[in-house]
């Protein structure tokens, strides 16, 4: 299959707005998909609601578009069910870390095998430009006008306290992107690709940015891509992180 | 074939759903159906998931159930609020799956371990928008493992969520129980993996979301009432017991019929197990009766519908905080025929 036949052109022009980042990670994925030789017999994808969430509905790979924040114990049904097929979350910021967080955690503790890729763009995008769990202090948003006093979700810190894999992109380095998703595609056991994207009309308009690609820009300067893998990534960093051995894990009720 | 044992009724519903051909149960623990949960992980041919909440565990039954396996999952009241939104979105994606709610007194965490008729409507009415759940209500140990199986069936058949109630009282009751075995009905939906399905919770035709079409929406809800009452005419189950000369029906269902068996020498009784959508042959009989007297534990839920259907005032006995009371009831339908209730 070529890139193309992973896409619906029916459905075309997507419901996004110009300038929106998901175009990028779904083309990114469709890539990754054809590496990696899925189809519609070996991969289903899944998403909540918001923005990102409308991406499988673009995808021909069989698909489900649950409730808001759902994703994860839809693709958990599934996977349990089915092992033999690839399930995939593509979902946004709010979806995932905000009213679905808890099913995150509880699947990252389970290790369920199933890859999530969460499009953030520190924003409700869909809903009009409310602060999201990702949204960074002092950002002024719709329902923060003074400047969000929130400390966003420190994603990582949660999937990475279960040694889950972790990863993070942006929609600006887009070889680092498809490297991401293919390492949590190719990985065993539950897998995390956390992609900054931007979102111009209901974030980087607020905010001052002009267009699109000054959003680009500001992810090229801000995020540093790391070399190879490394155990945590900081803040302003970009990559994979180590899988650690899951015998780290230390039962307390133990003899 | 039939054979009898002991049973509690909770355990009978595990042992008809394997029966029936369950594959994947997902829930959370919650006083008074647990039980349940035990004893399906019993099971290997079961996949049981504990889960973080009972949310989690009806989208993991949807996402099992596209994905071919017929899946279940139990809880009471509180549990059963929060899966509502779920239900809307098996009903949205027509995946087939059976809810059971063993009923507790609510509102809120009320009281965990006496049963309770509170969430008759919140099964007719409990998600937003437009459905149409089936919904049965057994009130023996026997018919518990005979209608979950029969709830699993009619799952398949109408592609949608069907809710099988049953109450702390019929849950945790132990009695002889006869295990009479149904014809079960297997899956037509294929399961995900074999096309280009999009199974989305927006208003869609097929498989694109039409979020912003009246007409898509219209014919959507028709499909499924239509889909849903098609199948529940199959399904007319109810018993009615008439005595000669009695101008009175009492109508209850669940753990109150058995109450209601104590008056069947002076009263006629009608009593639905298909309690939504609602028995149309009620209208018919009901026509034969003076007074209609419902009764049941909540402070009117069913009696409301009754009176909707009937067009006509029907008599109340609320049966709250757990009790079921004999004298209380004959003192009640005393002052319901004398018209002073």
């Amino acid at each position: 299959m070529s890139v193309r036949n992973y896409l619906r052109p029916e459905r075309l022009p997507t419901y996004w707005c110009p300038g929106c980042g998901d175009g990028l990670v779904i083309t990114s994925m469709a890539e990754v998909f054809e590496e990696l030789h899925c189809d519609e017999k070996n991969t289903v994808l899944v998403s909540g609601i918001g923005c990102a969430a409308r991406a499988p509905g673009y995808f021909t790979l069989e698909s489900v578009h649950g409730l808001h924040g759902r994703a994860v114990p839809i693709a958990e049904g599934i996977k349990i069910v089915r092992p033999e097929l690839n399930v995939v979350i593509i979902s946004g910021d709010g979806d995932l870390l905000g009213i679905g967080l808890n099913h995150l955690i509880h699947a990252s503790r389970r290790d369920t095998d199933i890859k999530v890729i969460c499009i953030d763009n520190q924003i409700y995008g869909m809903t009009g430009g409310q602060k999201s769990p990702t949204t960074a202090l002092g950002v002024k948003t719709l329902t923060s006008p003074e400047g969000n006093t929130d400390r966003p979700v420190d994603c990582q810190a949660l999937i990475k306290a279960h040694n889950s894999f972790y990863a993070r992109a942006t929609t600006f380095h887009l070889p680092l992107l498809k490297k991401a998703i293919r390492a949590a595609m190719e990985h065993r056991g539950f897998a995390m690709v956390d992609v900054r994207s931007q979102c111009p009309v209901n974030y980087g308009r607020r905010l001052g940015y002009r267009n699109a690609y000054e959003m680009l820009m500001h992810f090229k300067q801000h995020y540093k891509p790391v070399k190879g893998v490394v155990d945590r990534l900081a803040h302003d960093e970009i990559g994979i992180t180590s899988e650690n051995p899951k015998s780290q894990i230390q039962n307390p009720n133990s003899a | 074939m039939t054979h009898k044992l002991i049973l509690q009724g909770n355990d009978a519903v595990a042992l008809g759903a394997v029966k029936a051909g369950l594959r994947f149960f997902a829930g959370y623990p919650i006083t008074p159906a647990s039980e349940i949960l035990h004893k399906l992980v019993e099971f290997p041919e079961v996949k049981v998931l504990q889960m973080e909440d009972e949310i989690a565990s009806i989208n993991a039954c949807v996402g099992a159930s596209l994905a071919g396996a017929k899946a279940m999952t139990a809880t009471s009241g509180p549990g059963f609020s929060l899966m509502q939104e779920g239900i809307g979105l098996a009903h949205m994606v027509e995946a087939p799956l059976v809810v059971v709610n063993v009923q507790r007194v609510g509102p809120s965490t009320g009281m965990p371990t006496f049963g309770s008729q509170g969430d008759l409507l919140q099964c007719r009415y409990g998600s937003h928008g437009d459905y149409f759940s089936i919904v049965f209500y057994p009130n023996s140990v026997s018919e518990l493992y005979r209608y979950t199986m029969e709830a699993m069936n009619a799952a398949e058949e109408s592609l949608s969520p069907v809710i099988l109630l049953s109450d702390g009282i019929i849950g945790h009751l132990s009695e002889t129980a006869e295990l009479e075995d149904v014809t079960i009905k297997e899956r037509s939906l294929k399961p995900l993996g074999h096309g280009n399905r999009h199974f989305t919770s927006l208003t869609h035709t097929g498989s694109y979301p039409k979020a912003t079409a009246p007409s898509a929406h219209q014919e959507l809800i028709a499909g499924l009432a239509k889909k849903t009452a098609d199948v529940a005419r199959r399904y007319v189950r109810y018993e009615y017991l008439p005595v000669k000369g009695s101008h009175t029906l009492l109508i209850a269902f669940g753990a109150v019929s058995r109450a209601a068996y104590h008056f069947k020498d002076h009263f006629s009784i009608f009593r639905p197990v298909r309690i939504f959508p609602m028995i149309e042959d009620l209208k018919e009989i009901a026509r034969r009766y003076k007074t209609v007297i419902v009764m049941e534990m909540n402070a009117g839920q069913y009696t409301l519908l009754v009176e909707a259907l009937l067009h006509r005032p029907v008599g109340f006995i609320p049966l709250l905080g757990g009790a079921i009371n004999l004298e209380y009831i004959k003192e009640r339908i005393k002052k319901c025929l004398s018209g002073t209730t």
